[in-house]
């Protein structure tokens, strides 16, 4: 059996058992705290940056990414301060702006309040999360994904652009991309781009409740009502 | 050599070396580290040398030669003993006069003299010119007392005494005592407490435990930690082994970047002769504690200086950092606890072991001790290393040591602490340099970086430089700093290419303001701030360039517009001949003109021209 710990997680009282996440903890009581490269059970390695919360300690405050913060005695930690909603928004927007062609993105960014693109849109086809990569190398131990580049360069590629043998064709790398499933209307052309909004029906809800958990499941949990048919 | 059992064996060592240079009447001493060599001291040494031999000086004169003094710009440089004659810009063609003048006859050379630039007067010795009398040279100025590649040398100077102090009479926790006691602050740029790391990683558990030793120095114009490692590599060794005595770490790497050749050269040749005689190895001068150090070259990236990034470059994986929630005190090279420190950092060490953490701390402001060691260059006479007491001003710096502007024009700004420090006007040069006062005002101390910047220069090009460094620096792991800082760099272009607006600025802020607070690791953290203190106090430039689509200092190429005063242009035709855009029209000894299509604004026709006829505005 393994111990538990009590912490306080926007003021709310909550006791987790030893080892996990801070994130994770608030997704099981149902705090939302908006995350992508996260995947329950990975390696957290913190890229995304969305997750940021405020670990209060002897009176301050340090912002840190509650995937890769693990559960301690007496923690405190604050999700939504204003400094952190402000930040992570912000972070949204230029994840949005980056890959308009998400529908996982395009909803991370309404639920952190985006209301307005302020940066030339880039629909890039992939962000970095690294969830494949790491989906590749811990579940199946195959490694047939990896970083490749530093800085501007930095992709994610093959062994020599192939599909390598040792790929067990498992498809998580494609099950776990956010790219995947593109906006509801259809995808978006160069140009074209826009910030949805448009399953505002679904979290208009979600707008009057901002802590809580509304079960989007990277862009699967909803659709728009104009959906294509 | 012969291996040293005891320590007392190292003890009569250094009586019987003390009197090293004895006998000897005169010594000479040449400054030949990296950039005294790219200025031509090997040349001079070896014209020295066959001279010394031909006059047969050799039983009466020693020549020393050493890693770099700090004042860099006056190489190759020799210090003349006993009488401290300094030579400055010596060439091979001068050696034969210096040893039958000044080495045979005592007489001095007036024209190798060091010229004061403030009072136009020669000056003799060493020790009365300005540039070095305003300093404190705690760790530098033992550059001077040794040569890196014997280590007689150190030991005659009292080296390893403090290794001797420690081994004899101090436990561990005492040593972290002393340390912790003396104020000693990280130089490598975080500025953390160093006794209460080595205190942290001694009650980590995990074994064996490690030390490292951080050389990857990274800023583009920061040179200091090569200087220290390439002059005075046992005073680092050192300083190692009694942070690993106080650690308990069994071994320790030195990493660095393999754009040092020398250093490594020098670390090598050190820690090969500290080992044959024993002060690396098994059993330390015959005691229970072994402690052994290996060279890591590290490939050159700036982020690989960032600890967590360092230690996984260190276990062969890609030089990216990690979220740091767990410390690598207790998790850090191989998840074992690790204890990193910068050079300068550990090269204080043994003086503080030896003259007592209380000597340490007598010198510098309340939260920072010591001295530190800086890279002045940019737009200022003096450029080199210089090291102060902490809570020097910057004022200091800029005008009693650097002597001021290089050109007559004025200071406007010096940027401190590399690439992700801040620029601070000239309102704040009264500020003294302490973590926790530059860091309030915006820059920080850093690494010790110090850039002076004068009228010249426009605020937001330089803004737009550090932040393309960074950019180009950038691991690209997180989003804030990969995506966030090529946002700002969009907006930056668009400010110096004339497409500047108001919301523009104010989104480049928020967008600085988030990476900021949102990124992973330092390099990201920090990455905003020349832009953030160049807006905050530079801000009327970044108005013009928005509002009136000009570039005040006439640098920002798309803002600038070239023309010829017709009153002042004499018709001679260079800068018709010099154009290489054919942009230049006029005939003999009329005034001429720039054709605005054509021009690049490359500005060969104003360097070129002798009438000063070329306008930028
Ligand atoms: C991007 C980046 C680059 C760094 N480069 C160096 C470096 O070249 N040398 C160094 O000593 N510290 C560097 N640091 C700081 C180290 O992470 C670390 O704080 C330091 O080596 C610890 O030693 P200290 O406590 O003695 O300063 C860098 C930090 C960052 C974020
Ligand atoms: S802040 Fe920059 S350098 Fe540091 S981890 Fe993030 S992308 Fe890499
Ligand atoms: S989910 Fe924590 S950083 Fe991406």
């Amino acid at each position: 059996m393994s111990a538990y710990v009590t912490l306080t997680i926007n003021g709310a009282k909550v006791k987790a058992p030893e080892g996990r996440s801070v994130l994770d903890v608030a997704l099981d009581y149902g705090i939302c705290i908006p995350h992508l490269c996260h995947v329950r059970g990975l390696t957290p390695i913190g890229a995304c940056r969305l997750c940021i919360v405020e670990v209060v300690k002897n009176g301050k405050s340090k912002v840190t990414t509650s995937c890769t913060l693990e559960v301690e005695e007496g923690m405190v930690i604050l999700a939504h301060t204003e400094k952190i909603l402000k930040a992570r928004k912000n972070i949204a927007e230029m994840l949005v702006a980056e890959a308009p062609n998400s529908r996982a993105i395009q909803d991370v960014a309404l639920r952190c309040g985006v209301k307005e693109v302020r940066y030339p849109f880039r629909n890039k086809d992939c962000v970095l999360c690294g969830r494949c990569v790491r989906a590749c190398s811990e579940i199946w131990q195959s490694k047939s994904l990896g970083f490749v580049g530093r800085g501007k360069e930095r992709h994610v590629a093959l062994p020599f652009d192939k599909r390598p043998e040792f790929c067990k064709r498992c498809n998580a790398c494609i099950d776990l991309c956010p790219m995947t499933i593109t906006p509801c209307p259809g995808p978006m052309k160069k140009g074209e781009e826009y910030l949805c909004g448009l399953c505002e029906s679904q979290l208009s809800m979600a707008e009057e409740i901002p802590d809580s958990c509304i079960d989007c499941r990277l862009g699967e949990g909803f659709s728009c009502i104009r959906k294509k048919p | 050599m012969t291996r040293l059992r005891s320590i007392e064996e190292l003890t009569a060592l250094q009586e019987r070396k003390r009197p090293l240079d004895k006998g000897k009447a005169t010594i000479v001493i040449i400054s030949s580290g990296t950039c005294g060599r790219a200025c031509g001291s090997l040349s001079v040494i070896d014209v020295l040398k066959k001279e010394i031999k031909r006059h047969r000086l050799g039983n009466r004169v020693r020549l020393r030669i050493t890693g770099c003094h700090g004042f860099c710009e006056q190489e190759p440089l020799m210090v003349i003993e006993p009488g401290n004659i300094f030579y400055c810009h010596i060439k091979p063609e001068d050696v034969a006069e210096i040893v039958s003048m000044t080495l045979q006859d005592g007489n001095i050379i007036e024209r190798l003299l060091y010229e004061d630039p403030a009072s136009g007067k020669k000056i003799v010795r060493e020790a009365d010119i300005p540039f070095y009398k305003v300093q404190d040279r705690v760790v530098l100025g033992q550059n001077k007392l040794v040569d890196p590649t014997d280590i007689n040398d150190y030991i005659a100077n009292g080296g390893y005494s403090a290794l001797i102090k420690v081994l004899t009479s101090m436990k561990p926790e005492e040593v972290i005592e002393e340390v912790k006691k003396s104020g000693l602050r990280g130089r490598g740029g975080g500025g953390f407490p160093t006794g209460r790391k080595w205190e942290y990683c001694r009650r980590a558990e995990g074994s064996p435990k490690y030390v490292i030793c951080n050389a990857d120095e990274g800023d583009p114009g920061a040179y200091m930690d090569r200087s220290v490692l390439e002059g005075n590599p046992h005073a680092i060794i050192e300083g190692m082994i009694i942070g690993a005595f106080a650690i308990g770490a069994e071994y320790g790497y030195i990493y660095v970047r393999k754009e040092y050749p020398l250093a490594v050269e020098h670390s090598k040749i050190a820690m090969q002769q500290a080992e044959e005689i024993g002060l690396l190895g098994e059993n330390i001068l015959g005691t229970d504690f072994s402690f052994d150090i290996k060279i890591a070259r590290g490939g050159g990236a700036f982020v690989c200086g960032e600890s967590t990034a360092l230690m996984a470059s260190l276990e062969g994986k890609v030089g990216e950092p990690r979220p740091k929630d767990i410390h690598t005190t207790d998790k850090g090279f191989m998840d074992l606890p690790t204890n990193l420190n910068n050079v300068e950092t550990w090269a204080n060490v043994p003086s503080i072991i030896n003259q007592g953490a209380s000597h340490f701390a007598s010198k510098g402001t309340s939260k920072s001790k010591g001295t530190k060691i800086f890279a002045l260059t940019g737009q200022i006479r003096n450029t080199g290393l210089v090291e102060v007491p902490m809570g020097a001003t910057l004022r200091e710096i800029i005008y009693n040591i650097g002597g001021g502007s290089a050109n007559g024009k004025r200071i406007k700004a010096v940027q401190t602490g590399g690439p992700s420090g801040g620029c601070l006007p000239e309102e704040l040069f009264d500020l003294p340099v302490d973590f926790e006062a530059l860091t309030e005002a915006g820059s920080m101390v850093g690494s010790g970086g110090m850039v002076v910047m004068d009228e010249g220069t426009c605020m937001v090009d330089v803004a737009k430089y550090f932040l393309k460094f960074l950019i180009d620096e950038s691991c690209g792991k997180c989003v804030p700093c990969r995506v966030g800082l090529s946002r700002m760099l969009e907006v930056i272009n668009d400010i110096t290419e004339g497409r500047g607006t108001e919301e523009k600025l104010e989104l480049l802020q928020d967008t600085a303001g988030t990476v900021s607070i949102a990124s992973l690791c330092a390099l990201g953290k920090t990455a905003p701030n020349p832009v953030l203190s160049t807006i905050k106090y530079f801000r009327t430039e970044y108005e013009v360039h928005i509002k009136k689509k000009r570039c005040p200092a006439g640098v920002c190429r798309e803002l600038i517009h070239y023309s010829i005063r017709e009153d002042k242009c004499t018709g001679c035709g260079t800068c018709l001949k010099a154009c290489p855009h054919g942009a230049i029209a006029g005939k003999k000894k009329k005034a001429h003109k720039i054709n605005d299509d054509k021009c690049q604004k490359c500005g060969i026709c104003e360097e070129v021209c002798k009438f000063d006829a070329i306008s930028i505005t």
